[in-house]
């Protein structure tokens, strides 16, 4: 369970706040959750995203997951928490270029010291889930848009991490490929119990997510 | 975990392969222009050395104490010949041989020089240092008076094959003695000092003009590379001065230091050459995947993993440089170590300084070690700098910064 409690958030310039990026956030997400972070652009989903998925600083607030506190973490830690209990699908893919289908799906889990066998039998399991597992030897650059997000996915849900931060998965994608997706995500959640959290405009992620939790100025609605 | 490192970092050494194969060119083009320098510079301190040993001093010389200081006959070794044979019979000892020098006035009808006449066994010289490979024209005949003449002195005293000349010295008995001679001979040692002013005569003729005996000698020339015999004569001749051939010929140490010194300098401008490559290759490398270290740390990815990957590539680009490197270096030295590198149209300036015209290469070993080593080193220092980037990255800036 992720709960958030007091979060504020400030983008500076210089020494000058800026922006109040997140307003006294406080929220529970329960495990399993299927949602949404919606609300209009520079509202503040990517930066509540960001902050659960401890990739960026708050300024003030606790955020914890499962009743421990990951604020306060050296980056380090932090490093390590991402790796062992938070998945990431980025708006741009970001696959590794010079690895094949096969070892990028097997990435996080190959640094997370799984053995080459556990690797391979998930691997495959996932890449059939999302229908990739024809394209296990091919490289990224030589994929669709959709393909390679469904690879981006797979990544992130193969090492069945406790929670997937999903920022804008469908912005690249056509409708087609888009649907397809987040049907498959959905899946995902159902099938794997993972929690997905999506930060997105997408209108049929909207409709998808049993939960649409509203951001206006950095605060809840 | 190493093997996905590794296999990462080989295929990102060569993902931009016009960049890599300029960064190859350069560190191998560097690399083995440098040995063949190297080579070069050993290889004409090493001719220049074992000629010097071969024509005069051998690896230890044995004078009487005063000799070198004044060479006056007085000063000449007396029990040379049963010195000589106990010497033969030290087990590391290769060659040993007995001269007699006498410093004096040559002169032909028109020109005369201050001249060195050394008397030798043309035979035991010929196993000593293979004395006939100095013969520049004529021919090795040190019978009836023939006389073997440095190339120098030749050109001071304008003789040629066939010229007569005269040498006058001292003899034991503090006479003026002398002896006509014909040039049968012009020889070239490289020796500055036997060139510009030696004449060699057979030995037996050197005894009578200086009326002393056979077991008389001005010098005992050994030829030995055991490196421990110079302390054994010392030891076992204290009333003699034994000196190796770098005491008697501080030139050449001094010409060794500063082939050494060249050959630093040389090495280090090279491995800054290829520092600077592979970590202009390595920076530029490194930007231009900014997010993708981004997102590998953002996903979990520990610095560590990325600093091993970024070492492995510099060290890759290193490495398969390296292999052209001494590839060609191997080639060149090869081909410089058999055919040489003409300069003959330097011939004045080099022979004036003792040096050959064409230079041969030597190749050592320790020319591929010392440069792997160095090379491996250059290649991980030059991953520092873009290390430093990557430490530096917050991920969360990368991420944003793409969408």
């Amino acid at each position: 369970m992720i709960q958030l409690h007091k979060v504020n958030k400030y983008f500076y310039k210089g020494e000058t706040r800026e922006i109040h990026a997140l307003r006294d956030i406080n929220l529970n997400i329960e495990d399993g959750e299927f949602s949404l972070f919606s609300g209009p652009s520079g509202c503040g989903k990517t930066t509540l995203l960001n902050a659960i998925g401890a990739l960026d600083n708050i300024d003030s607030g606790k955020i914890y997951l499962d009743n421990k506190e990951i604020t306060s973490l050296s980056e380090n830690e932090k490093t390590q928490l991402r790796l062992e209990e938070i998945g990431f699908v980025f708006q741009a893919y970001n696959l590794l270029p010079v690895l094949n289908v096969e070892e990028n799906i097997g990435f996080i889990m190959k640094l997370r010291g799984f053995s080459d066998k556990e690797i391979q039998e998930r691997v495959l399991e996932i890449a059939n889930i999302l229908e990739i597992d024809n394209k296990l030897q091919s490289l990224p650059n030589t994929l669709s848009g959709g393909q390679q997000q469904r690879v981006a996915v797979a990544r992130a849900v193969a090492s069945k991490p406790k929670i997937i931060l999903a920022d804008e998965p469908t912005a690249n994608l056509d409708s087609k490929n888009s649907h397809k997706l987040i049907t498959m995500m959905k899946e995902l959640n159902e099938k794997e119990k993972i929690s997905i959290l999506f930060a997105s405009h997408d209108e049929f992620i909207a409709k998808s997510v049993r939960r649409i939790i509203k951001l206006e100025d950095g605060a809840l609605v | 975990m190493f093997k996905l490192i590794l296999k990462m970092a080989w295929k990102n050494s060569f993902l931009r392969l016009s960049r890599t194969i300029l960064v190859l060119i350069m560190i191998a083009v560097s690399m083995s222009m440098m040995l063949a320098i190297e080579g070069l510079y050993d290889g004409m301190a090493e001719n220049m050395i074992n000629k010097n040993k071969r024509s005069e001093s051998g690896d230890i010389s044995i004078y009487a104490k005063d000799y070198r200081i004044n060479k006056e006959i007085k000063h000449f070794i007396k029990d040379a010949l049963p010195l000589k044979r106990e010497i033969e019979n030290i087990k590391s000892v290769q060659a040993v041989i007995l001269r007699v020098n006498a410093e004096g006035l040559a002169s032909t009808a028109r020109k005369s020089s201050f001249a060195s006449l050394n008397g030798i066994d043309v035979n035991a010289e010929e196993k000593f240092g293979k004395f006939s490979e100095f013969l520049h024209e004529g021919e090795i005949d040190v019978s009836k008076r023939g006389a073997l003449v440095g190339i120098e002195l030749a050109k001071t005293l304008k003789l040629h094959i066939g010229s007569k000349i005269i040498f006058s010295t001292q003899d034991t008995h503090g006479e003026i003695n002398s002896i006509a001679l014909k040039v049968k001979g012009i020889i070239q040692t490289t020796n500055i000092k036997l060139d510009t002013s030696a004449i060699f005569i057979d030995i037996k003729n050197m005894y009578k003009l200086l009326d002393i005996t056979n077991a008389t000698a001005s010098q005992i020339s050994i030829m030995s590379e055991d490196t421990q015999l110079l302390e054994l004569l010392k030891q076992k001749y204290p009333q003699l001065d034994v000196k190796s051939f770098l005491e008697l010929q501080p030139m050449m140490k001094m010409m060794q230091d500063m082939m050494f010194i060249f050959n630093s300098i040389t090495f280090f401008i090279v491995m800054l050459v290829v520092f600077v490559g592979i970590l202009g290759v390595m920076y530029v490398s490194i930007l231009d995947r900014v997010r993708e270290f981004g997102i590998m740390r953002g996903i979990g990815m520990a610095y560590k993993h990325i600093r091993i990957q970024i070492i492995l590539e510099s060290v890759i680009l290193a490495f398969t440089g390296y292999i052209f490197g001494a590839i060609f270096g191997i080639l060149f030295l090869l081909y410089l170590g058999e055919y040489g590198l003409d300069l003959s149209s330097f011939a004045d300036a080099l022979e004036s300084f003792g040096y050959e015209t064409v230079l041969y290469a030597s190749i050592k070993f320790s020319y591929f070690t010392n440069t792997f080593f160095a090379i491996m080193a250059a290649s991980v220092l030059s991953a520092w700098l873009p290390l430093r980037k990557i430490k530096k990255l917050n991920p969360i800036e990368v991420i944003k910064a793409q969408i």
